[in-house]
């Protein structure tokens, strides 16, 4: 067999167990967008909620110490057992938690917003869309 | 499939990698479809579904490396995924991307876009030598 022909049939193979895990994930992946809409706010929406809300820099901490929304706390991946106690400290059930890191493209406040919500079993918290990027845009 | 013995132990090594990288993704598709996402070049809906399919593309071909079943057809898919990898990660980093490119699931983000870089581009090297030494046995025989 040529191996383009093996390559064509080892392609197809591979639809087979990835179809079924599909199948097996269906409702738990967004399909259509990388974060759910529920779980996306923008900046206005965020600031609209005014003290009820608890500001999460998922960015490293140079960057954090170097400029951050204020009253932000820093919970990053990098030190998340170090971090996550002084985070719970200041959280309580009645407020909601916003996660932001760098931009739009950045992945570290969808982790760190997974990790709260599956980890730590809170409830009520989204990530900034546009990130640290967009807030500046409207308040500096 | 190739009969030397180092280029059955680079099979080995060359599999073995991808069987699992695509078993760590295998596990967690929502993790590598973010992971995909964040190089900004396919939309969420087909970087998604792609997530979902690569991992089990990659077991399959790791295993065919190995077991010398569809050894070629293993390798040409190997070959061209690396290619886009590298490809996919320059182009990231151009634009200015400050990503992993997660390619060994959530373990990825503790290597640097080099240090990547250079594990694709031996990964890469050694497809090729792979592909050259089956080529020049089949004509041997």
């Amino acid at each position: 067999m040529s191996a383009v022909r093996q390559a064509l049939l080892l392609i197809a193979l591979a639809l087979v167990p990835a179809i079924g895990e599909a199948i097996y994930f269906r409702n738990r992946v967004s399909w259509q967008s990388p974060i759910p809409a529920s779980e996306l706010v923008t900046v206005e929406q965020a600031q609209s909620w005014g003290d009820n809300v608890i500001w999460v820099d998922a960015r490293p901490a140079e960057e954090f110490d170097r400029d951050h929304i204020p009253g932000a706390i820093s919970l990053n991946e990098d030190s998340w057992n170090e971090l996550l106690p002084q985070f719970l400290g200041q959280w309580s059930p009645e407020k909601r938690v916003v996660v932001y890191c760098s931009a739009q493209s950045c992945n570290a406040s969808r982790e760190v917003a997974k990790r709260l919500r599956d980890e730590a079993q809170l409830k009520n918290v989204f990530v900034l869309d546009s990130g640290w990027e967009g807030w500046l845009k409207l308040n500096r | 499939m190739v009969k030397s013995f180092p280029w059955r132990i680079v099979a080995l090594i060359i599999g073995g990698i991808f069987i699992y990288a695509g078993v760590i993704k295998a596990m967690d598709p929502v993790g590598f479809a973010n992971d995909i996402d964040n190089y900004k070049i396919l939309p969420w809906t087909i970087g998604v579904r792609l997530a979902f399919y690569l991992p089990w593309l990659e077991i399959l071909c790791g295993l065919a490396v190995i077991l010398g079943l569809l050894y070629r057809g293993g390798l040409l898919i190997l070959t061209a995924l690396v290619s886009i990898f590298i490809a996919a990660s320059v182009i990231s980093k151009v634009r200015g991307l400050d990503i992993t490119c997660g390619c060994f699931g959530h373990a990825s983000k503790y290597l640097s876009f080099f240090g990547h870089l250079l594990l694709d581009l031996a990964i890469f090297a050694g497809l090729i030598g792979l592909s050259i030494s089956n080529r020049a046995q089949q004509s041997q025989l």
